[in-house]
């Protein structure tokens, strides 16, 4: 297995891995929609055969998937984030979703990744369409470690799942070999108060929590890479919290707080959560000068969500 | 070469178990079917397709991809006639206890794909040609489209990917029947020149009456040998509502079954002594 993955983006990790088992299982097929890597062009070189280009062409791409799949190929679809969920959603719900076939979508870009391109590139709705479809898992990377660990969980996989993947290098906060099929993972132990973050925003909230701490403020986090939730873990996980705020770069409506609030409904387990994400009503964000900046101005900077905490406790 | 004469027969039992179905049901896409009839019984009866209906997953059978999902009403009457599942299940369209609806669904046996949705089943037949080059697989691909199912842009993106990826294994068959749900094609948005689009794609086109059974096994002799790196489209040109005068070329009749007298009418038509 190839360790080696600090330093490195996580698209790079990702098809890093895939490379060592695809040298040996001529089943696993990468299909891009024209979108590169470094780790992907040594594929491209060594495994020729199976790699396939369809071009800026996210339908055919995931229509080629779909295919290749129903003939007992692994597939990996290829590209950036908003242009292989939402250019295409309709070919994923009726052809993946719809016939349960074991294509993993990878998406780079998740967020404001892309934070110099604009509207188009932000990936800020992905989780709430991709969520919503029967037999089709989203895993969101925190960091190159778990992004390693989902290319092991898809090839186990029977049905679609989609991986969101950031563009920027994020530190590796999980030991190596780390089983991820829990889907959840308690980094900070349950509190009180609890955020609940998924990819890069786990990140934030643990700095977070270590500045509240300065404050004698112990806050729990969670980080919660997997939907749908599995609620029955979940719900043992925050057994003993009073109050939960979500987290994530990512549109309010339906997102990984729409997940967690309803799962404590359907439970009947009634306690107060805070969703920070992005607010709708802002419209999209045509604001520039680093993805940190945007992240400020969409109340997603630490300080913001101090003061969010400090007057949700 | 098969008998025309009992492929003719067995067209008119088609169209018959094609109505039967959806009167009974009260829908489906009964003109919709009815325009691909000859081309479906010359490549399931004319010794074209290769399959096993006892083993519906058989290997090295070829797919055939009902592209054009509402018609599956007629592919249903052929896989069932053909033994695939028992023909009552054809009484139970649409019906609580069937196991099939008005468009194509994956779990029946020889269905091979969910369809419905039009510009999906095309690219799905391509990427199953591709897997069938990769696994040095000799089945051929086998696709129905519709006219009005190349609006759908997706059509033209994986037209391009076959011919640049010479599947030569893939055959496409346009049902040109030149009617949507509101109109006629050329009124609504042009389709032609066809021809020339296909063939700019990288295509081999061959035109055929898409009701001569005939002329559409004439289109696929020595299909099998693969003489030619291009893909194969072969425009059917064909009458949507062929075989009933009122259902013919009559826009504004797609997914609608007969009623009442209509009824009557078109099974009197359809069975009329030649």
């Amino acid at each position: 297995m190839n360790n080696n993955t600090t330093n490195t983006s996580m698209r790079n990790a990702f098809f890093n891995r895939i490379y060592e088992i695809a040298k040996n299982d001529k089943d696993i097929v990468v299909i891009s929609a024209d979108m590169g890597a470094p780790a992907l062009d040594r594929f491209r070189r060594d495994l020729p055969g199976q790699f396939i280009n369809t071009g800026i062409a996210e339908q055919n791409t995931i229509l080629i998937a779909a295919g290749l799949a129903i003939e007992g190929k692994k597939v990996f679809a290829f590209a950036i984030a908003p242009f292989i969920t939402l250019r295409c959603y309709e070919q994923i719900k009726v052809d993946l979703a719809g016939m349960n076939l074991p294509v993993t979508i990878v998406g780079v870009g998740a967020g404001f990744s892309y934070e110099d391109s604009g509207p188009t590139h932000h990936t800020l709705e992905d989780v709430s369409i991709m969520r919503i479809l029967p037999n089709m898992i989203v895993n969101t990377a925190t960091d190159n470690v778990m992004t390693v660990g989902f290319v092991d969980l898809s090839l186990k996989m029977s049905g679609p799942n989609y991986v969101r993947l950031d563009r920027k290098i994020l530190p590796n906060i999980y030991k190596q070999e780390t089983d991820f099929s829990q889907g959840l993972a308690i980094l900070k132990p349950v509190a009180d108060i609890n955020i609940v973050a998924t990819g890069n925003m786990v990140h934030r909230a643990l700095e977070v929590s270590e500045e509240l701490k300065k404050q004698s403020l112990e806050i729990g986090v969670i980080d919660l890479y997997t939907l749908p939730i599995d609620e029955k873990l979940f719900l043992n996980t925050i057994n003993n919290a009073k109050k939960i705020v979500t987290l994530e770069e990512h549109t309010l409506p339906g997102g990984l707080g729409g997940a967690v609030v309803e799962v404590l409904a359907d439970n009947n387990k009634l306690i107060p959560v805070k969703r920070i994400g992005l607010n709708l009503r802002k419209g999209y964000c045509y604001k520039y000068g680093g993805r940190e900046n945007i992240q400020s101005l969409c109340g997603l900077d630490v300080e913001s969500i101090k003061k969010t905490i400090s007057e949700f406790k | 070469m098969p008998n025309i004469n009992e492929l003719n027969k067995k067209a008119k039992y088609i169209r018959n178990q094609v109505l039967d179905m959806c009167v009974k049901a009260g829908t489906g896409h009964v003109n919709s079917a009815f325009s691909a009839v000859e081309i479906l019984v010359a490549l399931f009866y004319g010794g074209i397709i290769r399959f096993d209906s006892k083993n519906p997953k058989w290997k090295e059978r070829d797919r055939f991809i009902l592209s054009k999902g509402q018609a599956s009403v007629l592919l249903y009457p052929v896989l069932a006639d053909l033994d695939f599942f028992p023909k009552e299940e054809l009484d139970k369209f649409n019906q609580i206890s069937g196991i099939f609806g008005v468009h194509l669904q994956h779990d029946v046996p020889g269905a091979e794909i969910t369809s419905g949705s039009l510009g999906h089943g095309f690219g799905i037949a391509a990427g199953i040609a591709l897997a069938a080059k990769m696994n040095r697989e000799l089945f051929m691909t086998f696709v129905l489209l519709g006219d009005g199912e190349c609006y759908e842009g997706s059509i033209w993106e994986t037209a391009m990917f076959a011919s640049h990826n010479r599947l030569n294994n893939l055959i496409a068959i346009v049902d040109r029947n030149h009617l949507c749900v509101t109109d006629f094609t050329e009124n609504i948005v042009a389709l032609e020149p066809m021809e020339e689009k296909w063939k700019s794609f990288g295509w081999r086109v061959i035109n055929v009456n898409g009701h001569s059974i005939e002329e559409i096994l004439e289109a696929l002799k020595g299909f099998r040998s693969r003489k030619f790196t291009k893909p194969l489209v072969i425009i059917a040109d064909t009458t949507k509502g062929k075989g009933v005068s009122f259902l013919s070329d009559a826009p504004l009749w797609h997914g609608i079954a007969p009623k009442g007298q209509q009824i009557d009418e078109a099974k009197n038509e359809l069975n009329k002594e030649e």
